[in-house]
């Protein structure tokens, strides 16, 4: 087991090694630096001159090949320091701080909306099996499965935010609160909750189909098993062979994704955030992706892979406790 | 009994081989076929779009020739030089009566254009494309115009071919790769497979938006094609490590061990033996790819980053309207038309897996 863990985590030390060395080359070869891309978005005649630019671009050490900078930046990080952002003046770490609340609290209300539902849908779904109502769940499940999220999230806004103006039914378009002073945290809340409602949607409904179908398959095939007979035998109600049965044994499969999910808990979706504005994240991604800002967008993909290759640990992990058939020698 | 003692007297018939048993199944899937014929006529509208919309006639004969200045959509290159040498500047229907009375010619279906408005009167009688948020669907546009007054019915029916073309070409640049990479890691295993491994862990842990958000930006102007190479470049450790799988699976058989006691080299194991066996399961994650790299270019586009205008992409209509929310009309139709094609090709990649895995099949007894 620690044998195991020991060389899983040596291997995700090289590949962290790699990717972000490969991303450092990639970013520093996009067109424009942080220097030129903010003050020419701004005001053209405000543009640096020569010897200023060269003076801040030492300053950044933005002077230096690639190559260089990345062990700079990489020796940094080693001692624990993710370097300061140009464009926004703080430190990487502080931004990440402050966008990682708005970030988690709308995923993990998805996560949990997401399981909420699912479960008790999938059950349902495997117990009406091949019957109308469940081929019609399944397929309009299917069907949402297949919305694209950024039109979903456009033809809600076209509702709730435009449609909707001016009677009870309205939603604001985007932003986390509508900026106005509150007296009590509770309206403070409220207000937050009132903009959370059409990204939550959109962050849930896709996760929502895909694990109610992923349930339904599981629990299919666990029905065919032979002690779900003996269990129908020895006169075990259906409900009680579903669940107590039956339900048991998917869970298995659903630690793994309660595992993978862990990159996209805290890592954010870029579109929804940037469609709604949700200051979190995925959109403070795309902005300093935009601003060419190097240490936040080196931070957050060290982050995301950090993410991703640690709910793929986790995910093997969990499998392993809750199946003891299952050992990862 | 009797009948059954008849049936293994009768000479057995040939047998059907792997593909027409798994289309056989897929035949009897109602759902999965109607995605198919779907994606047939998605195949068919992006074919024949300048022939269904567009400004320049599909046949005409101008001073004694005659030229096919339709085919210009697919490639500016094909516009005929005659054209512009007469200086027609994109107006056919005024300047060949005029430079030509003798002349005629075949004109598309419905007359307008996915890349400018149409002016008052260039066709007789048809006014000009209304602009801002007054282009609702009309008689003269079907689905409406966009707040620069192009219509999206032209862009919707030109679009199409833009939507198919970013499926088949990504993904088939993304499954070139793939089962390439996949089957040579999978066969010679030691080395080859270490190295193709972690790069293929590599190119699955970098968050898929900042891959393709930085190449994007390093190629500069991304047109459509360089769009595609992208998409192609960062769509394949999927199909790679399926591919490694099969083949691990496979190069112990006994089929390829006879093959290797014959004396057949590994190029001709891996490419006669052991690809044919280890195709059909590939098959269905690219054709979930084709979908998904559908959905990504038109969310590509959506955000911005996609081919920058005049372009006809589905997704740069709705990109059009984030900032016009009034405008319904900008969500509906490519919307709809995004929903429809990913669900298709989602539906026959659904269908394909259960024609081809014989582990579906088994459970279905």
């Amino acid at each position: 087991m620690i044998h195991h863990l020991l060389r899983r985590l040596a291997l995700g030390l090289v590949t962290l090694l790699l990717i972000s060395f490969l991303v450092y080359g990639l970013i520093r070869s996009i067109p424009g630096t942080p220097l030129t891309v903010a003050v020419a978005q701004t005001d053209p005649s405000r543009r640096l001159n020569p010897a200023d630019l060269e003076r801040m671009k030492a300053a950044y050490g933005l002077d230096k090949p690639w190559y260089q900078a990345y062990f700079i930046w990489l020796s940094n990080v080693a001692r624990g320091d993710l370097g300061r952002s140009i464009s926004r003046k703080a430190p990487v770490t502080q931004l990440i701080g402050e966008r990682i609340g708005p970030t988690l609290a709308l995923s993990a209300a998805s996560m949990f909306l997401t399981w909420a539902i699912s479960i008790p849908l999938g059950l349902y779904a495997a117990a009406r099996s091949g019957r109308l109502d469940e081929r019609a769940v399944s397929l309009g499940l299917y069907t949402l499965y297949s919305v694209p999220t950024f039109v979903a999230a456009l033809a809600l806004q076209v509702i709730f935010s435009v449609r909707a103006e001016g009677t009870a039914w309205e939603l604001p378009l985007f932003g986390m609160t509508s900026g106005l002073p509150h007296a009590t945290t509770l309206g403070w809340l409220a207000d937050v909750a009132r903009h959370a409602i059409l990204p939550l949607i959109c962050m849930t409904y896709v996760s929502l189909a895909w694990y109610t179908r992923f349930i339904n398959t599981n629990l299919q095939e666990v029905l065919r098993q032979d002690y779900i007979r003996t269990a129908r035998a020895k006169g075990a109600g259906p409900i009680r062979v579903l669940v107590h049965h039956a339900f048991r044994n998917t869970l298995i499969p659903l630690a793994t994704l309660l595992g993978l999910s862990l990159p996209a808990l805290l890592g954010g979706s870029v579109i929804i955030e940037q469609i709604f504005t949700w200051p979190g994240m995925g959109r403070l991604f795309f902005e300093s992706l935009r601003e060419r800002d190097y240490p936040t967008i080196m931070g957050l993909t060290l982050l995301f892979s950090l993410l991703t290759l640690a709910g793929q640990l986790l995910a093997d992990f969990l499998y392993a406790w809750v199946d003891p058939r299952v050992s990862l020698e | 009994m009797n009948e059954a003692m008849a049936d293994t007297d009768r000479r057995p018939t040939p047998a059907r081989g792997f593909w027409a048993e798994a289309w056989a199944r897929y035949r009897r899937m109602p759902l999965a076929m109607a995605a198919l014929v779907f994606v047939g006529c998605l195949g068919l509208v992006a074919l024949l779009a300048p022939a269904i919309v567009g400004t320049k006639p599909v046949v005409c004969r101008y001073k004694g020739q005659i030229y096919f200045p339709c085919l210009a959509y697919y490639s500016r290159d094909l516009e005929p030089v005659i054209f512009s040498r007469d200086k027609f500047r994109g107006e056919y229907p005024k300047n060949l009566a005029a430079k030509d009375p003798e002349s005629w010619a075949v004109w598309p279906l419905v007359f307008q254009d996915p890349y400018r408005a149409v002016r008052a009167d260039e066709w007789p009688g048809r006014p000009a494309n209304p602009a801002r948020d007054q282009g609702r669907p009309s008689r003269w546009n079907l689905m409406g115009t966009n707040q620069n007054g192009v219509d999206v019915f032209a862009k919707m029916v030109h679009g199409t071919l833009v939507a198919l073309l970013v499926g088949f070409v990504s993904m088939g640049i993304a499954a070139t790769i793939g089962v390439t990479v996949g089957a040579l890691a999978g066969y010679f295993g030691g080395w080859v497979d270490v190295i193709v491994s972690r790069i293929t862990e590599v190119v699955m842990c970098i968050p898929t938006l900042v891959l393709i958000l930085a190449l994007l930006a390093i190629v500069e102007k991304p047109t459509i094609w360089k769009m595609m190479t992208v998409l192609g470049l960062t769509g394949w450790p999927g199909i790679s490590r399926l591919m490694r799988a099969e083949f691990l699976r496979l190069k112990s058989a006994e089929f390829v061990t006879a093959a290797r006691a014959v004396g057949a080299g590994p190029g001709r194991i891996i490419l006669r033996h052991v690809l044919p066996n280890a195709l059909a399961p590939v098959m269905v994650p690219i054709t979930f790819g084709i979908a998904a790299a559908i959905l990504t270019e038109s969310g590509l586009s959506f955000l911005g980053f996609g081919q920058p205008p005049p372009s006809a992409s589905w997704g740069s209509l709705l990109n059009d309207a984030r900032s016009n929310l009034r405008m319904w009309w900008l969500v509906f139709f490519p919307g709809t038309a995004i929903f429809l094609t990913v669900l298709a090709f989602n539906l026959v990649g659904e269908g394909l897996q259960k024609a081809t895995d014989p582990r579906l099949r088994e459970a279905r007894k």
